[in-house]
């Protein structure tokens, strides 16, 4: 089969020779969407784990032609509005929820694809903190403009992503304040600015600071549902006396943008913001439980540095508790589908129909239990083990590993790896075969335990001798890839 | 497709449900030679001495309960919503105080036999107008204690038995505060998702199992309990999985989430696999805008839809009507006047649906303390009882066996009088 000059990864890159150092492929791990042999080699050639996150840090310059193209295959993510609020509109037109739906299967297809992984997992992080659902009947044409906000300030100052994204049309359309005035307020923004999206509930603000926060918020306007126009409004911005926990103002003013971003940048730089980002970034990177230790270092390390991410990730990963909580996170289930795509070298191309890779992959992943930007509340997705380990989900994996190893869904836009790919220089004892394998998939050696299913469950024992890729059938193969990913070692991060 | 502030989110919802759905069926064809697990194991002896079975509907987003059961009697109710105010010449089943949205028609000849009731100024002990705030309070039902426990999962660790299955959830695999906690349960998207993957001959599905049990028999941690849970319970509901949902005595259900989750439900209990619990989410009801009038709007797309789909609910069971109660639960109602953009924002006292097996129906039940300004909390409908009453009495009348002062500890229940 022929490799796709558009394909999602590089060319097979083999095995990882010697496998990367258990550190490493934590740090590897927990930064990206799935250990890789070419990551492995990425990580090598910056010399190693820290010279990789640092160029990681600068994600700008790291070349991504590749995952970069992809975005030329949902040509509705970059229309106005307007455009695509006509279309919508129009009988037989592009419809609001599939555009929606195109911005989470572009979004998988860039964390399966690109080379600025790091960059990936903090737009993973910071969407869900100031989440805006995708699709979503108030806000989708703004969405895919407020997806791409995220992006530039995701490795950036925590201030100006909060400025940028709480400001931003689609949040105000989201959150209904793109319709509060003056003389009718609505709380939603206010009360969301405060409790989810900075100092949270802990930090005991009050319904009065809720009202003066939707106060203060007044006046930037969308027009849904029509033009989709924003603007700032004065004669719609509520004045009067303002406050808000520490901050204060006279509010006397019809322009109330710069108090707005004022407001922002004092919720940005407060003591309880900073206990939630790094709580949510310890929960993220470390473990369901990070200790308060961990949480008051990396919440210091994002004060001193006035909110500034990159500052924030290096005290975190330099953390002894980083290092300490090796494989003891679960892969949420979107991770889990995006970790297979990769583990198995799957190249997805162009998509022209609905069945098609690039398409199909939103509602594939989602059978697991979750799709991204699809949480219906405005808190976003839980981030622990126990929001993720019902029966159906495992289910929902292992049904994903085992179509997705077999190449049998999807079956169109897409190239998997060839059978032959996956084996060692032939023959080889079959316990051979499967190192082999469980090293290109996982960048790591089969264990005992491993040996014992792959060989019950293809029927094959430790040494039976393969002596060409015939002697192993696409369905025991299908069978080995699917037992090496129903594992907690695929299924852990 | 959305043409004004009255968004068609349930629109939006379904249609694009349906596309995935599509796409669901094409790729599921491919496979349909390749899947299905037609091991036999022992059937799962499934017969609790108690048959009956709570389904709890979670509103989530706070529903409107003065849409839902109007005051029109409260001369307060009119004056606060002069856009939205349904007209009392226009409610069902309406006494000198309450009448029921005409989009519950559907309910309407259980409202009359007295199998259908409601209690109106329920809610929490003290507001939280936050959602989540609010919906982790009322599914975790145990204020006082730090344990992160909900009272479903306290109802089935009561009663005992261990099996997952005993409390479901039903539509969304993630679990919902209410199953969270010790007791195991089970929370699936679909029925027929219920089974291991890989071919489905006798041997090869039997060598997977033992494959599994290498791997999994002593993994650590919430994973290895899921996996675990994932091979038993697959072995159990194997016939529940691979039996097609078929609904019985012409019932029709809406073509929705909602409509799929619930005849699921009825499914699931005819299937008597022991499920005592079943919860399913029923979103949508957050409306600060365009909540709209009695024939359009939000609120009238989202009661018709649970209308239609618990009338069908009911007819699909037949006989087994007699063992199935349903209550309907929402983090809080919304407040009494409507805001700037005919909506509601977030309130406090609400109102809760009661219907089936041994229900006190045909009346609304509860204290009304009225609408005037100073019966009030800070614009909100008051609470006259506490959710918890509601739902010890529910358990009281449905599970004698379960130690009602342990599923709501610390909680002194009051009399109610919605069951028998």
């Amino acid at each position: 089969m022929a490799l796709c000059s558009h394909g999602a990864l590089a060319d097979d890159p083999g095995v990882s020779k010697p496998l990367p150092s258990p550190a490493l492929r934590h740090l590897l791990s927990r930064f990206s969407f799935g250990v890789t042999p070419g990551l492995v080699g990425q990580a090598r050639a910056a010399g190693g784990g820290t010279g990789w996150f640092e160029r990681q840090l600068d994600h700008r310059s790291i070349p991504d032609d590749a995952a970069g193209a992809m975005r030329g295959w949902f040509p509705y993510l970059d229309k106005t509005p307007s455009q695509l609020w006509a279309e919508d509109q129009t009988a037989g037109g592009r419809q609001g929820w599939e555009t929606g739906i195109d911005l989470q299967r572009w979004t998988l297809l860039r964390r399966i694809a690109s080379n600025r992984q790091v960059h990936e997992t903090m737009v993973e992080l910071w969407s869900n903190l100031l989440h805006v659902p995708s699709p979503e009947p108030k806000s989708w044409p703004m969405r895919p403009d407020y997806d791409q906000v995220v992006r530039e300030h995701a490795l950036g100052r925590f201030e100006d992503l909060l400025i940028e994204c709480v400001l931003h049309p689609a949040m105000g359309c989201y959150l209904d304040n793109a319709v509060s005035t003056s003389r009718s307020i609505n709380e939603n923004l206010g009360r969301e600015v405060l409790e989810l999206h900075t100092v949270g509930i802990q930090s005991g603000f009050d319904e009065e600071a809720v009202r003066d926060s939707a106060y203060i918020l007044t006046g930037w306007k969308c027009d849904r549902f029509n033009t989709w126009e924003a603007s700032y409004s004065t004669g719609d911005h509520y004045i009067g006396p303002v406050r808000v926990l520490g901050f204060s103002d006279a509010n006397g003013a019809a322009d109330g943008r710069e108090l707005t971003r004022r407001y922002l940048r004092y919720l940005a730089n407060h003591p309880a913001t900073a206990r939630r980002v790094a709580s949510r970034l310890a929960v993220r990177f470390v473990s369901d439980e990070p200790s308060a230790a961990l949480v008051t270092h990396v919440a210091d390390a994002f004060t001193r540095s006035g909110t500034d991410i990159k500052a924030t990730l290096r005290a975190l990963i330099a953390h002894p508790e980083f290092a300490a909580s090796r494989g003891n996170k679960i892969r949420t289930p979107t991770e889990d589908g995006v970790a297979t795509y990769r583990a198995l070298g799957v190249q997805v191309q162009r998509p022209s129909r609905a069945d098609d890779a690039g398409n199909a992959i939103a509602h594939q992943i989602s059978t697991i239990g979750q799709a991204p930007f699809d949480w219906p509340r405005p808190d976003g997705f839980p981030d622990v083990a126990d929001a993720w380990t019902s029966t159906s989900r495992m289910l929902g994996s292992w049904q994903v590993h085992w179509t997705v190893a077999g190449g049998y869904f999807p079956a169109t836009g897409v190239t998997y790896r060839p059978n032959a790919a996956w084996l060692p220089a032939l023959p080889a004892r079959f316990d051979e075969v499967v190192d082999h394998v469980c090293r290109k998939l996982l960048s790591r050696a089969a264990t005992t335990r491993m040996q014992q299913a792959a060989s019950i469950y293809t029927g094959l024992s430790a040494g039976t001798r393969i002596a060409s890729p015939d002697d192993l059938s696409p369905y025991r193969l299908a069978k080995l890839l699917a037992t090496l990913l129903d594992t907690p070692a695929h299924m852990n991060r | 497709m959305l043409d004004d502030d009255t968004c068609a989110c349930a629109d939006f919802r379904a249609s694009r449900r349906t596309f995935l759905r599509g796409a669901a069926v094409a790729g599921a064809a491919m496979a349909t030679t390749t899947m299905g697990d037609v091991f036999t194991q022992t059937a799962y002896g499934a017969t609790a001495a108690n048959p009956n079975v709570l389904v709890v509907l979670s509103l989530r987003g706070g529903a409107d309960g003065l849409s839902i059961v109007v005051p029109h009697g409260d001369p307060g109710y009119a004056a606060a919503r002069r856009r939205i105010a349904i007209p009392g010449s226009q409610l069902l089943e309406a006494d000198a105080m309450f009448g029921l949205h005409p989009a519950l028609a559907p309910l309407r000849p259980m409202w009359r036999a007295g199998t259908f009731g409601a209690v109106q100024a329920v809610g929490l002990p003290a507001p939280k107008r936050s959602h989540f705030d609010a919906m982790e309070a009322v599914e975790d039902a145990d204020p006082g204690s730090p344990e992160r426990r909900g009272w479903i999962n306290r109802v089935v660790g009561n009663i005992g038995g261990g099996a997952p299955e005993q409390a479901v959830q039903l539509g969304q695999p993630m679990v919902p505060t209410s199953l969270y906690g010790p007791a195991a349960t089970l929370s699936v998207t679909e029925l027929d998702r219920l089974r291991l993957p890989g071919p489905t001959d006798v041997e090869s599905v039997r060598m997977h199992r033992q494959a599994y049990a290498a791997v999994w028999d002593d993994a650590p941690g919430p994973l290895g309990l899921a996996a675990r849970s994932a091979l038993s319970t697959t072995a159990r509901l194997r016939s529940l999985a691979t039996t097609p949902v078929q609904p019985q005595h012409g019932a029709s259900y809406p073509s929705s989430d909602l409509g799929r989750a619930v005849a699921e439900t009825a499914a699931t209990i005819r299937a008597q696999i022991g499920a005592q619990v079943i919860t399913v989410e029923c979103g949508g009801w957050d409306m600060h805008t365009g909540v709209g009038t009695s024939d359009d709007g939000q609120m009238r797309i989202r009661l018709d839809e649970l209308a239609a789909t618990l009338a069908a609910f009911f007819t699909d069971l037949g006989t087994l009507s007699a063992q199935v109660t349903v209550v309907t639960i929402s983090e809080f109602g919304r407040r009494v006047v409507e805001n700037g953009n005919a909506g509601l924002d977030h309130g406090y006292g609400n109102a809760m649906l009661v219907l089936g097996a041994g229900v006190r129906g045909g009346e609304v039940h509860g204290t009304w303390p009225g609408l005037r300004e100073a019966a009030l909390l800070d614009g909100d409908l008051d609470v006259t009882t506490d959710y918890r009453s509601v739902l010890a009495d529910v358990v009281r009348s449905r599970f004698p066996e379960a130690n009602v002062s342990e599923v709501f500890p610390d909680f002194r229940p009051e009399a109610v009088g919605v069951m028998r």
